[in-house]
């Protein structure tokens, strides 16, 4: 709250990276959903579900943008931090494909440690600047009060 | 004759809520109090909530600086209100996904939890859409899956497919799909144990805000009116508001929304020092009002 204004590079910086943190949140919720259904049971738990192939895509893709962004030196830790995500995150994309062929629930673990680290590097990316947010408060029911402005 | 001791716990509040969250096509008719809450279920041997609350470590700071969620307390404090620690509660029956109300599952280190499986397999779909499609996601916190996730593995996990009676005696689960959420549930407590029960409470979760959803705002002249946030349909919200009314035996007043302010102009409640509200809605033979 107290923190000085953003000039305008980084304002840039954040217009730019809040689709990639945007993505890489979107994945690791998509790889946490195919390990849910995998530990519940479900029949559709298998690795030719469309979403491991979504999911992929959509990091090969954003990781390529991640890379390619160049930070200025107030948002390098925020940079940084999606950069460790992004590679929590191939861990764990390789992990959760090996867990939803195995017969058992024995490879879940080593899907999910490393997508435990890649949200709490996505945590500490949000906190590390304005504008990103791990849950859409704007749509549940905090809808009556706008987010605060960038500053 | 009670079985189960009940109680309404505010855990944080938005003060000045648009009156158009609560009621459906309300637009311009002022603000109001939101609470946030969770139920405690007290009886012989066992202790059970209804939804835990959001994970105020993860994102407090951000809900009360830029939504006016103020006074966020945690579960040990809240529950500690009613005699109960969380450690005590081996049950917590999750209306629904979104972040406020299954947030802090961690707080609940011996709870078994139960949602319907529809809430979370359909979640799991809407992550699949594409991006034009994110509203779908709303109110979702992604480390809530992660934790189902664990709980799952460690057996803490009931994945519910419609209705189950009696999870705990008396106590049943409904499923009401495609309402304010694709696997919403609301729970039913027959507090006399009876199936045909004459004492029964309906803890609606969020297919109900506000007293008008279930009596409109002409006392004369009652109508079912949907909450103003749905990601399914408006004509479901109404349906299950009659089955709701008809579980809690036709009086509206044993419909128990926790985001409804005026409960402390139906039952007995107190302030705590925190600035929260107790509301006590039942108690079973042998235990002490919590608010008098």
């Amino acid at each position: 709250v107290n923190a000085p204004p953003l000039d305008d590079r980084t304002v840039a910086y954040v217009v730019a990276s809040q689709p990639q943190f945007e993505d890489l949140r979107q994945v690791a919720a998509q790889l946490a959903g195919l390990l849910v259904l995998k530990v519940t049971g479900s029949r559709d738990a298998s690795p030719d579900h469309p979403m491991l192939g979504t999911a992929r895509t959509l990091f090969d893709e954003v990781r390529g943008r991640v890379e390619q962004t160049r930070p200025t030196e107030r948002a390098r830790p925020h940079h940084m931090r999606l950069q460790q995500a992004a590679a929590y995150l191939a861990t764990a994309l390789a992990a959760a494909q090996r867990a939803l062929a195995s017969a058992g629930d024995g490879d879940v673990d080593a899907a999910l440690a490393p997508l435990r680290s890649a949200y709490d590097e996505l945590q500490h990316a949000a906190r590390a600047l304005p504008g990103f947010r791990m849950v859409a408060f704007e749509q549940g029911c905090c809808a009556g009060h706008a987010a605060a402005p960038l500053t | 004759m009670n079985r189960y001791s009940i109680w309404v716990t505010e855990y944080a509040y938005v003060v000045n809520q648009p009156t158009s969250l609560f009621v459906y096509g309300a637009h311009n008719q002022g603000h109001r109090k939101m609470p946030y809450g969770y139920i405690v279920i007290k009886g012989p041997d066992v202790v059970a909530t209804i939804d835990v609350g959001y994970n105020h470590k993860a994102y407090g700071e951000v809900l009360a600086n830029s939504y006016g969620v103020e006074n966020w307390r945690p579960a040990r404090e809240v529950l500690s209100e009613v005699g109960v620690k969380p450690e005590d509660v081996s049950r917590v029956f999750i209306t629904h996904a979104h972040f406020d109300h299954m947030g802090a599952l961690e707080e609940y280190p011996k709870a078994t939890f139960y949602i319907q499986e529809r809430e979370l397999t359909k979640w799991v779909w809407a992550m699949s859409l594409e991006r034009r499609f994110r509203w779908l996601m709303l109110g979702i916190d992604p480390a809530d899956i992660m934790k189902a996730v664990d709980l799952a593995r460690q057996g803490r996990l009931v994945c519910v497919d419609g209705d189950c009676a009696d999870v705990l005696p008396g106590v049943d689960l409904h499923a009401a799909f495609d309402t304010h959420t694709w696997g919403s549930q609301y729970v039913t407590v027959r507090n006399d144990l009876s199936s045909s029960s004459q004492n029964s409470w309906v803890f609606s979760g969020d297919l109900v805000y506000a007293h008008e959803n279930m009596r409109g705002s002409d006392p004369n002249d009652p109508q079912y009116v949907p909450v103003g946030l749905a990601t399914g349909s408006q004509f479901n919200l109404i349906m299950t508001s009659e089955q709701m009314t008809k579980r809690a035996g036709g009086d509206y007043t044993h419909v128990i929304p926790v985001h409804e302010e005026r409960l402390k102009d139906l039952f007995p409640s107190r302030i705590t020092k925190a600035g929260l509200r107790i509301t006590e809605l039942a108690l079973a033979d042998g235990e002490k009002s919590r608010v008098r």
